[in-house]
């Protein structure tokens, strides 16, 4: 039995088949699953899994992630352990693993190369990705957006008058040693970076004939290459600062930091509006919104219905269905009085233990969950105490992402289920995060490993991830001594995100 | 064993031929042979008999019996023939039976007598009646060749793939043919026939005359041809006794010969190995059997009984109504050992080891012989050799027992080609037994291959050897066991007295987790029989739930199709199910299925999103989903609707459902969409331009630019306009228009709810740093410092810094100081500072 056949989208077929013209076609797959971005980026660039799965529970994707994971473990050895949580996740591991179980495969005898992976959904941290970014990779992404690994640099960076594209990876070496920094380190880094380019430039006078061949013929391209390039991130710079270092960016992050730490909220708000009335951005509106959403366990409903109000007033009635899918993907929700914890959890388990729906065939729930970011916030310790002034030049943790005011949650979660090697001790914040039925671990004995395997972990965001994430990991990575891959179904960010969900006029 | 050779029959110098019994038949024949429709399938296969009723003019009113035997005559099958007259049989390379009718109807047996399929030979066949037909074997498959009663030749070269071929006339041809065969050359398909002296060949276009190279003269008539099991070579039989041997092209001659009897053959077949130099054919009359080749003599044998010849592809087959043998040449490797007094190192091989097995010293003597001229090697490959060869297991043995005997004395032979032939006996002879009865030669079984031979078992349904020779063979099980058990599953779902309880327990049983076994491929199979429960019962044995969903669609199980698609997490699969039921369903029946699988509804409707919106609308109906309706209709408002009275009939559906749902909130903005809807068309009705569309802001904006300030304010108030944002908004409208006058009227119009830094911001934004001062002096004290530093009054901004003793404030106007011009600025601050650190 041709087993490749199922594979193939009978549903492809099929239309084909009504439009009349199967006979003619000739139906191939080409099994697009894993892009390569970068030596610790794998991206399936499938953006569209963010708003297909959270928003309309098609679980269509669910099937293309464990083909990959498939892929990877076949090229790779099996996983030694298994950590993930959310319901797209289990989902998406289970399958893998009845996949793994289906094709006697013969991954069974290979030696294991990837000691770790962690799966995590998307909507287990939508805190982070509603972040402005401020390490330079994410900034990049924010302000000129990074597509599938590579980004248009406009004549205002390039300083002539035409848009340049860039591949932005580990391969551009200036790129490299900038892309996780805070980017007020940046620019210092790109001076002196200039300086010792200069020096090098200079080390030809008082070369004699046989010296300056061999500085031509060896080094100088690659000077040259290196001045290209650190000419177009300093343009990048400063194109970044005419934008961000306005007042307005300022303040914009001392409200986000504000919402983070749970004060002022009041002000906050009042600020939210402001934005609103101002019509500065129909997304960041939206953004600040949701975030303060989410950090406040919802909107209290005199909130919620005014700073609607004003939104739809100001970019238009379509936004009503904005809101609506907003509130299904727990984005943007209210406060409902009535509704204890207690109350949503009695629904969520009577939901998932439903067992006539499948095994992992629950219904989309639309009921709105709680986030609990505060109370998460402080188990997990995610605002680091300030003493005196955050070193962003030397990060102490992985807050230095957000200039030392938040520890990415997802990054958090990952960090401590690592040093645990499983959920033992985080129940409560399984439970925080709505998630008891969807966390788990699933570990192999590690006899077979060399010490090198275990140190490999492969982080599978499913929704997407952003490049702060990936930095902070990245840090994380450097401190404990762990490599890093990163598997995602799309790199993303704020922006993204409330596109994603928003409703515009065709 | 000297009397070894006794059967076996010189013809030549160089060639010997023996015949050998295969098996004595034990068949019950009613008929005698040559009253019969005769078919022996290749390869040792099975034998088909029917009487031939319709030849002699008087139809006999008793219906004549098919009856299949095995090579050794046990009977497979027998059913009473109730179709139209036959022609011929033949057995296709898939060992089944072709029956060819006398109207061109061709039907198609298994080797079980059980019906398979038929077919015709097409409309000018069934006019003109088949007068003879021949089966034949192409490098396609199995071909039928029929001449009609107009002497046309109609043909198909692959009966598994019909193509009907009508071959060119032959001109002025009055009567039958006298003899015909079928030629393969170059992948096509010829048809050579004899009429009088002349021979025509026929290829798809044209009618060629050919004449065989150096034929004797004299000739007036062709009583029989043959053509070589491999289409190589061609054997003529003429009206004088004369045999013409050549190859199949005509062109070159091996031999001839005279047999001076001018009575027709029976039958004409070729004789000889493939790879062997010597060239053969076999001739049978009623009571004589010859064999001829490129020598003077012949080898002449008796026939007591009717017999009928096979031709294969070493030798031939001969069967009568007691016996059933098997002719050829006797292969080198045998002659050279058996021949008298043969000196081959194999034959001393043979020798010694009997001596040994005698503890006689003559052992060590014929050893040292073969030793000295450095042939063991070829001595023990010799014997190896002649082992397959041999019919007689104890000959085989005695062989083996020389070649491992010889195998002591050799430091390294590799023992693959021992082993390989002693394991390839043993599933011979086990083969060869007459319960079985496909006697195969060695290179017959090579040429076939195992999977073959393993195929053949298994449509013979002889599963438990089959499966013992995979074992023993230690066959892959994908390919092997596996294989087997699963066909086995597929013949026992056709067992229709036992139950599906205990079929598909016994299957269960049987074929377990076998890896490579399609619980579905056999499912499959019960449902072609007609037995669905079976074939369900079935699949639920079947792990991989992605494969039981196409044969549940099949069945009409959509709904458990449906589960089992969704359980698979192939989504692809789920859709597809998903279609067959909105096709088979009505659309209740259909939605309520959807209702109760959520992965299945929210697919589908991501599918009505974007193919079928009204399918969507009535899913959102049947749940009473208003939420999703009210969602759905506005969306409609702006997306399918053009004109504005069904833009708003539209949201008034969207606000009804809304109402419906609970959730006022959008009832309300949705209510206040389609007024701003119908005032928007009247402003552009009364005010020209465009207003449609835009937000509200946008809207009040617009009117703001146009001049049309009563008509803002107008609306408002009627929209409810927070003051907040009121401010914005003109500010940055009457910026826009430069109109500084108006702007300053607005600002004193009442206190800004928004403060006065706006203004300043605005100001300078539109580059008025006159304007802007108007108004940093009205900011309030907390936000001063900031309008003064934006207007550049730094110095003034210092001072206000200095006097609200704030810290911040204080850098920030420091940040603002820039080189000489605010020198002294930046002492004062600095002075200003130390001061308050004193305190």
């Amino acid at each position: 039995m041709d087993t490749s056949k199922s594979n193939l989208f009978y549903a492809c077929e099929m239309v084909l088949e009504e439009e009349g013209i199967y006979g003619d076609v000739s139906c191939d797959e080409w099994a697009f699953s894993l892009l390569p971005l970068d030596v610790d980026l794998l991206s399936m660039e499938l953006p569209e899994f963010f708003r297909d799965y959270f928003l309309e529970g098609d679980q269509r994707w669910i099937n293309t992630v464990a083909q990959a994971l498939h892929l990877l473990s076949t090229l790779y050895g099996p996983f030694l352990n298994c950590y993930g949580i959310g319901r797209c996740a289990k989902m998406s591991y289970d399958l893998w693993r009845k996949l793994e179980e289906e094709e006697d495969s013969e991954t069974k005898g290979r030696r294991p190369e990837i000691g770790h992976i962690f799966l995590l959904d998307r909507d287990m941290d939508f805190v982070t990705a509603l972040c402005s970014q401020v390490v330079y990779e994410g900034l990049v992404d924010d302000t000129f957006r990074i597509k599938c690994g590579s980004v248009d640099f406009g004549p205002e960076v390039t300083s002539s008058d035409k848009s340049l594209k860039v591949l932005l990876n580990a391969e551009d070496k200036v790129f490299n040693e900038i892309r996780n920094e805070h980017f007020s380190n940046v620019f210092g880094f790109l001076s002196q970076k200039a300086r010792n380019l200069q020096a090098q430039y200079d080390r030809r006078r008082g070369m004699d004939i046989k010296q300056m061949k061999n500085f031509v013929s060896q080094e100088l391209k690659g000077l040259k290459q290196e001045h290209r390039l650190l000419s177009l991130h300093i343009g990048a710079c400063e194109s970044i600062m005419k934008k961000k270092t306005k007042q307005d960016f300022q303040e914009l992050i001392k409200t986000e930091h504000a919402l983070l730490e749970g004060f002022n909220i009041r002000e906050s708000t009042n600020y939210i509006e402001e934005h609103i009335d101002r019509q500065v951005s129909p997304i960041e509106s939206l953004r600040l919104m949701c975030l303060l959403s989410i950090t406040e366990n919802g909107l209290i409903p005199k909130d919620y219905r005014s700073l609607k109000t004003q939104y739809l007033q100001s970019y238009g009635p379509e936004h009503l269905l904005t809101f609506s899918n907003l509130r299904r993907a727990g984005l943007l929700t209210e406060q409902a009085p009535g509704d204890t914890l207690t109350a949503v959890e009695n629904k969520m388990s009577k939901l998932v233990t439903d067992k006539a729906a499948g095994k992992i065939t629950d219904a989309f729930s639309s009921l709105a969950k709680r986030s609990n970011f505060r109370a998460i916030s402080k188990k997990l310790n995610l605002i680091p105490r300030v003493d005196g002034e955050y070193d962003l030049k030397v990060p102490r943790d992985m807050a230095y992402v957000f200039s030392g005011a938040y520890v990415p949650l997802s990054c958090r979660i990952i960090e401590q289920v690592l040093e645990r090697r499983s959920w033992q001790g985080l129940d409560e914040v399984i439970r925080l995060l709505n998630c008891s039925e969807f966390a788990f671990t699933d570990m192999t004995k590690e006899d077979k490993a060399s010490s090198e395997s275990l140190r490999l972990i492969l982080v599978v965001f499913l929704g997407g991830c952003t490049f702060s994430e990936i930095s902070a990991l990245r840090f994380l990575g450097r401190e404990r001594g762990y490599r890093f891959i990163f598997l995602t179904t799309a790199i993303t960010n704020s922006a993204r995100l409330m596109e994603a969900m928003s409703e515009v006029k065709a | 064993m000297d009397c070894y050779t006794a059967n076996w029959n010189p013809l030549g110098d160089s060639a010997f031929y023996r015949k050998y019994e295969l098996y004595s038949m034990d068949w019950d024949l009613k008929e005698d042979l040559k009253d019969c429709l005769v078919a022996a399938a290749p390869y040792g296969g099975p034998i088909a008999l029917l009487r031939n009723c319709w030849r002699k003019e008087k139809a006999a009113s008793v219906r004549p019996v098919l009856e299949i035997y095995s090579a050794s005559g046990m009977p497979l099958a027998s059913l009473l023939w109730k179709s139209g007259p036959v022609v011929a049989l033949g057995w296709s390379a898939e060992e089944e039976l072709l029956c060819v009718q006398e109207d061109g109807a061709v039907l198609v047996y298994g080797l079980h007598g059980d019906f398979r399929r038929h077919f015709s030979m097409g409309n000018e066949v069934l006019q003109n009646r088949v007068l003879d037909a021949r089966i034949f074997h192409t490098e396609f498959g199995s071909g039928v060749a029929i001449l009609t009663g107009a002497y046309r030749f109609t043909l198909s070269a692959n009966v598994g793939d019909l193509k009907l071929r009508r071959m060119p006339e032959v001109p002025g041809l009055q009567s039958a043919p006298s003899c015909w065969t079928t030629l393969c050359h170059d992948r096509v398909t010829h048809i050579l026939l004899a009429v009088g002296p002349d021979l025509y060949l026929l290829d798809h276009a044209t009618c060629s005359t050919v004449t065989p190279a150096g034929l004797a003269p004299g000739v007036s008539s062709f009583l029989q041809m043959a053509v070589s099991f491999t289409y190589r070579y061609l054997a003529l039989f003429t009206d004088t006794g004369y045999i013409w041997m050549g190859t199949a092209s005509l062109k070159e001659k091996l031999c001839e010969f005279n047999c001076n009897i001018r009575a027709p053959p029976k039958q004409m077949v070729w004789c000889s190995r493939p790879r062997s130099k010597e060239k053969a054919v076999v001739v049978a009359w009623e009571k004589r059997l010859m064999v001829v080749g490129n020598v003077p003599e012949s080898i002449q044998f008796v026939l007591d009984e009717d017999s009928y010849l096979v031709p294969e592809l070493d030798g031939v087959r001969i069967f009568s109504r007691s016996t059933h043998e098997f002719l050829h040449e006797v292969p080198v490797a045998s002659e050279e050992i058996f021949k008298i007094a043969s000196m081959a190192p194999g034959a001393l091989l043979l020798e010694a080891q009997k001596e040994y097995e005698k503890e006689s010293q003559k052992a060590d003597e014929y050893l040292r012989e073969i030793q000295e001229l450095g042939q063991l090697v070829q001595a023990v490959q010799q014997c190896i050799e002649a082992a397959g060869h041999e019919h007689q297991p104890d000959m085989q043995k005695s062989l083996l027992r020389a070649a491992s005997f010889g195998k002591c004395f050799l430091d390294r032979f590799p023992p693959d080609s021992f082993v390989r032939m002693c394991q390839d006996l043993r599933v011979l002879n086990a083969i060869r037994d007459y319960h079985i009865g496909i006697p195969l030669t060695y290179s017959q079984y090579k040429q076939l291959t195992i999977q073959v031979l393993l195929d053949r078992l298994v449509l013979r349904r002889l599963y438990p050897l089959a499966i013992q020779i995979c074992e023993y063979l230690r066959l892959p099980e994908v390919q092997g066991v596996s294989r087997i058990l699963a066909h086995w599953a597929c013949y026992k779902v056709q067992q229709k007295d036992v139950s599906d309880e205990d079929v598909a327990r016994a299957i269960n049983q049987k074929l377990g987790d076998t890896p490579g076994v399609s619980y579905s491929d056999i499912a499959a199979r019960a449902y072609g029989c007609g037995r669905t429960e079976l074939a369900i019962k079935l699949l639920e044995y079947e792990p991989r739930s992605g494969e039981q969903v196409p044969l549940l669609l099949k069945m009409k199980r959509s709904k458990l199709a449906l589960s089992k698609a969704i359980e698979s997490g192939d989504t692809d699969l789920v859709f597809t199910v998903l279609l067959h039921l909105k096709n088979e369903l009505n659309r209740g029946d259909f939605f309520m299925t959807l209702r109760n699988q959520p992965m299945a509804l929210s697919l589908y409707r991501q599918f009505c999103k974007h193919q079928e919106l009204d399918t969507l609308k009535d899913l959102y109906n049947q749940d009473d989903n208003h939420q999703e309706l009210g969602s759905f209709h506005i969306r409609a408002s702006y997306a399918s609707e053009e004109r504005i009275e069904g833009r708003v009939a539209a949201l008034q559906t969207a606000a009804d459902a809304f109402y419906k749902a609970k959730n006022e909130f959008a009832a309300k903005a949705t209510e206040d969409q389609m007024r701003l809807l119908r005032l928007q068309r009247r402003l552009e009705d009364e005010l020209g331009g465009h207003f449609l569309d835009l937000s509200l802001h946008d809207t009040v904006t617009t009117l703001i630019l146009g001049g049309h300030n009563k008509r803002a304010e107008q609306l408002a108030r009627d929209f409810r306009i927070p003051d907040k944002r009121l401010w914005w908004l003109k500010l940055a409208a009457l910026a826009n228009l430069e109109d500084w006058e108006e702007l300053e009227k607005f600002s004193k119009s009442k206190k800004s709810p928004i403060g006065y830094l706006p203004f300043v911001e605005i100001c300078m934004k539109q580059h008025n740093k006159y304007e802007a001062k108007k108004y940093a002096s009205r900011v309030g004290p907390e936000q001063k410092v900031k309008a003064l530093l934006l207007v550049g009054e730094v110095a003034q901004a210092a001072d206000v810094a200095i006097e609200h003793r704030n810290e911040a404030e204080l850098s920030l106007v420091l940040s603002h100081c820039t080189g000489t011009t605010d020198g002294a600025t930046a002492d004062k601050i600095q002075r200003a500072r130390a001061q308050a650190q004193k305190k």
